[in-house]
């Protein structure tokens, strides 16, 4: 090795250094910039319950997301010289331990699970939005200087967020799994539609489910009530 | 070929002894960056006496302003959720310490006056200002300094005191932080034991001629001087019966007045809240508590079911809901705390004489009055 070379190479190392460095020294990002601004901001307030009608069919979906995986297991088989016709019925088997009966239907049966609240009622304001569903823990994001907001606890990562008029929770589980709701307005805000992605480490297509929404009014009971510290929850003649 | 040889070992080394520069460097900047454990600095007050002063001669009592409390909340909104900080408690949390501390200081028997302040601008024989760091039912951290009139400063301390599940529930009339006021109260007391009673005297006169010069700068500036620390030191004491100072004590009596009537609104505003805040504190602590232990638990618990089956990835998922369910319980109880204190909080604020705006703006009008009141009795033009 010349001194030309050496000294490149010298160079090269001192780059490489400066730029771990560098990375070393940046603090971990809490949230990442993103096009997020309050015009593209759609209010979701109100009272929204499921309309099954319009919603989709996880059963049709299921069989959606198993011909999707054997067709991928087709291309890799027919790619790795293995091609055998299938036999039909449920398969399946993909690379090492994915795409097991058991994962692929486990897909569906989660998908179910996290949207099967009827009732939703929706609080939002400039800053924060609280999505109280039934049966199942709200969903909550705070959206300030356009930014993706994040929250990490040792059981799970949340990160949420606009997307232009759309409204991203994700959620970062343990062990593979990633639930993502997609939430976008209909036309004239009748409508909700709730996309719903689960994703596993063990299966290789993810399972999509669409939820509609409808508005409704709740019935006024003629009184109103509020959450107190020392006398619990306090309701008044005074209606909404 | 010895030169190449030579060139290659002088750039190794070069290259050497700028690694090694840059390791440095990096881990300068590493420690540089490593942020401030506040519970390394600061250690919990343990279980602290209130030192007592039987018969304090009356010379030696100065009196004492102890300003509402900065209540610490982050300019970025954004972050008040991470730091698990509800604003609207911090306020009225802000009001309400000043008053326990006030309590603690009275029942030392070692002071004259003590006033809760809506303004730290208000000169005060000793003025006590604090900071809340961090205040929830385990923990709670109060940075605080106190300087008397000359400017000097006693205190400079950040105070720390945890609560256990023995301070929980807290009985009428005590605080599960009790201890971390009572050492507030013993370190301002033994400050002021190591001062003479010149030097309290001159504490005192300082007091009230810088409030007098603050009326009329004119007719009182010259009685004070200042050093380059900013410590003010007598030069000249006006004469004996001289009826500028009788004019003098008569405004100052009514500014007392007016801070006297504030002080008995943020003490009833302490008597209200005090039963709703202690339970805050207790189920706050009772959830973080929980919800620690649940998240311990659920890290090393046995899963069931093989990974990706509807089993294992249910359990995941209430495993993860668990939590966020106590989570939210606790933002309720936030709500529900500012329900039920907050209309007392805001009712406290807007309650003093005829004034308008909140209690620093009703100050400042009252403050302008009564000096515009001076300056038409003297002749002199009015102060700042």
């Amino acid at each position: 090795m010349n001194s030309s070379s050496l000294s490149r190479c010298t160079l090269t190392l001192v780059g490489l250094l400066c730029l771990c460095i560098a990375g070393c020294s940046s603090e971990p990002r809490k949230s990442s910039t993103v096009p997020n601004r309050a015009d593209y901001q759609v209010d979701f307030s109100g009272f929204w319950e499921l309309d099954y009608g319009q919603s989709d069919n996880i059963q049709v979906n299921l069989n959606g997301l198993v011909r999707d995986v054997q067709k991928q297991n087709r291309q890799r088989a027919q790619a790795s010289g293995m091609y055998q016709q299938s036999s039909g019925g449920m398969l399946i088997g993909g690379p090492g331990t994915t795409n097991s009966g058991a994962s692929v239907l486990g897909l569906a049966q989660m998908a179910d699970l996290v949207t099967q609240s009827p009732l939703m009622e929706i609080v939002q304001d400039e800053h924060n939005i609280k999505v109280k569903r039934e049966e199942d823990f709200a969903l909550t994001c705070e959206f300030y200087l356009g930014q993706y907001h994040t929250v990490e606890t040792p059981l799970g990562k949340e990160i949420c967020g606009w997307n232009r008029h759309q409204l991203i929770f994700k959620m970062v589980l343990p062990e593979g799994l990633t639930i993502q709701h997609i939430m976008s307005l209909g036309p004239e805000g009748k409508w909700l539609n709730i996309a719903t992605t689960v994703t596993s480490d063990r299966v290789t297509s993810p399972f999509t489910v669409n939820r509609v929404y409808a508005r409704y009014e709740p019935t006024d009971d003629g009184y109103s009530c509020k959450q107190t510290i020392s006398r619990g929850r306090v309701c008044t003649t005074e209606s909404k | 070929m010895h030169n190449r040889i030579k060139v290659k070992t002088n750039l190794w080394r070069g290259c050497c002894a700028l690694l090694s520069c840059l390791l440095a460097l990096a881990a300068a900047m590493a420690r540089a960056q490593a942020p401030i454990d506040p519970a390394l600095v600061a250690i919990p007050v343990g279980s602290v006496n209130l030192r007592v002063e039987r018969s304090t001669p009356e010379q030696d009592m100065l009196d004492v302003g102890l300003a509402i409390f900065n209540p610490g909340i982050p300019l970025d909104e954004a972050s008040h959720s991470i730091l698990g900080i509800f604003p609207e408690i911090r306020k009225a949390e802000s009001q309400f310490m000043p008053v326990l501390l006030r309590q603690v200081l009275l029942a030392s028997g070692a002071w004259g006056v003590v006033r809760v302040l809506p303004d730290e601008q208000i000169i005060s024989e000793l003025l006590v200002t604090g900071k809340i760091r961090q205040s929830d039912g385990s923990r709670l951290e109060l940075a605080i300094e106190a300087r008397d009139a000359t400017g000097r400063q006693w205190l400079d301390k950040t105070y720390v005191d945890v609560a256990s599940a023995l301070d929980y529930p807290a009985t009428e009339g005590s605080d599960p932080y009790i201890d971390l006021y009572r050492q507030i109260a013993n370190d301002l007391l033994e400050y002021r034991q190591g001062l003479d009673e010149r030097e309290l005297r001159t504490i005192r006169q300082v007091a009230f001629l810088r409030y007098a010069a603050s009326l009329s700068e004119d007719a009182f500036g010259g009685y004070l001087q200042q050093d380059e620390q900013g410590i003010y030191s007598v030069v000249r004491l006006p004469a004996e019966g001289d009826p500028m100072i009788a004019r003098v004590e008569r405004i100052r009596d009514q500014e007392h007045l007016f801070v006297d009537t504030v002080d008995e609104q943020y003490v009833d505003l302490f008597d209200e809240m005090a039963p709703t805040y202690s339970l805050w504190r207790q189920y706050s602590r009772d959830q973080a508590l929980y919800k620690e232990d649940y998240e311990a638990r659920a890290q090393t618990k046995e899963r069931i079911g093989r990974r990706g089956t509807f089993t294992a990835m249910e359990q995941t998922y209430n495993t993860y809901k668990q939590t966020k369910i106590q989570e939210q319980d606790l933002d309720e109880m936030a709500t529900g705390f500012n329900n039920e204190v907050a209309p007392t909080v805001m009712e406290a604020s807007g309650r003093v004489f005829r004034l308008s705006g909140n209690l620093n703006a009703q100050y400042n009008e009252w403050r302008g009055i009564l000096r515009e009141i001076f300056a038409l009795e003297t002749g002199l033009p009015a102060g700042s």
